[in-house]
């Protein structure tokens, strides 16, 4: 029996990549499904994703990426998905790899699989002060979990049935993958990579703006250490939402 | 502390306490966030008229003038508000993702409806704009 596999793809002003992306996931990964989060965008997004027939979900008010993505993820178990992976609507994310990363965690010796950039350090890697940034919460995660992750930031991470139910229950509002890294590790889940390449983002901007950086450094560095002093347990939450 | 002072504050702190009784008389604030608010008329208004009161709690944390006794009192207060309103903000702000996530889904599934409706020849009425406002309430302009 296949198993189900979905593609959230969360999308903020995306009219300039999202074809492409999809058209991309299609090619490379058929035996995925995909749905596309549309997160009030202002542009074409949501009258280009109606005319091509896209599987496309239009959240009513702008919601920020972290509850884009968690729409996904509530999709996801609503909808019976054995595995749900995050690929950005920017075009970034190659859908090559896909099929290699569901591989991955069919192994069943992990349970969230991250496309990382900094295994084989090819294709596009970021700018200079990025990568300092991510070397900083690969460094903190480290610090604080023991384990050893090369692309924190990285947005396509593949988890299955247990993680997604756990998702769609407690998922953060912005910025949310160095911190739920932590949180899955802190649960007692265990977190793999596999080597990816990553392509420019082919037009509109990225989420992170220069004056952004600097809240993004602290409100993620605060948020990991969070996760790891196990905040989650004062919501009642545990890990067994199956 | 001068009577005019005392006088001033007593006036000003029972006229908050009455508005905003009347705040939750007519149902603008709820009940449960304004306690907090009669709490802190109610105190400063008795501190206010019970000078002696004021000046042994103000002589037990080693402040030397009973009005910043009052000030700190007040202040301490404000940041308890605060703080609830803050707990209050972040529990709103989990539901309204939720709903608005919850929403999302709905819509999908009255799309899907709607074509497998259409498809087997049932007319359906669907209503003239679906495009959604990031910022609800902010685009009307008179």
């Amino acid at each position: 029996m296949s198993k189900k596999r979905l593609i959230i793809i969360p999308a903020f002003n995306e009219a300039g990549n999202i074809v492409r992306t999809v058209e991309d996931i299609r090619e490379n990964a058929p035996s995925f499904d995909y749905v596309i989060i549309n997160d009030c965008s202002g542009d074409d997004t949501m009258r280009i994703c109606e005319k091509k027939g896209y599987n496309c979900i239009n959240l009513p008010i702008r919601s920020g990426i972290g509850a884009a993505v968690q729409a996904g993820y509530l999709y996801a178990k609503r909808y019976g998905y054995d595995c749900a992976i995050q690929v950005d609507g920017d075009g970034q994310h190659d859908a090559a790899f896909l099929e290699e990363m569901a591989d991955e965690l069919d192994k069943g010796k992990v349970q969230m699989v991250i496309g990382s950039r900094f295994i084989e350090n090819q294709g596009f890697l970021s700018s200079g002060f990025r990568r300092l940034g991510i070397r900083w919460f690969t460094l903190w995660i480290f610090l604080l979990t023991g384990a050893r992750i090369t692309d924190p930031t990285s947005g396509m991470r593949m988890v299955g049935r247990d993680v997604i139910n756990f998702f769609a229950e407690e998922y953060p509002k912005d910025y949310p993958e160095p911190e739920t890294a932590v949180t899955l590790l802190q649960l007692g889940y265990s977190i793999g990579e596999i080597p990816v390449r990553m392509k420019h983002r082919q037009s509109g901007e990225s989420s992170i703006s220069p004056t952004r950086a600097v809240y993004y450094m602290v409100k993620v560095t605060i948020a990991c250490l969070m996760a790891r002093l196990g905040y989650e347990r004062f919501f009642g939450l545990t890990s067994s939402g199956s | 502390m001068s009577p005019r002072l005392q006088i001033i504050i007593a006036i000003v702190t029972a006229a908050a306490f009455f508005y905003i009784g009347d705040k939750v008389r007519t149902r603008v604030i709820e009940l449960k966030y304004a306690l907090v608010w009669f709490l802190l008329a109610l105190v400063l208004f008795i501190m206010d008229l019970a000078p002696t009161l004021l000046e042994r709690a103000a002589d037990l944390l080693g402040v030397t003038l009973p009005i910043n006794m009052l000030t700190l009192l007040g202040f301490g207060f404000v940041l308890i508000i605060l703080y609830s309103f803050t707990i209050v903000l972040t529990n709103e702000n989990r539901r309204t993702k939720r709903l608005t996530q919850e929403i999302a889904l709905l819509n999908k599934r009255i799309g899907q409806l709607e074509n497998a409706l259409e498809e087997a020849g049932i007319e359906v009425e669907k209503p003239v704009s679906e495009t959604a406002d990031p910022r609800p309430g902010h685009k009307i302009k008179v």
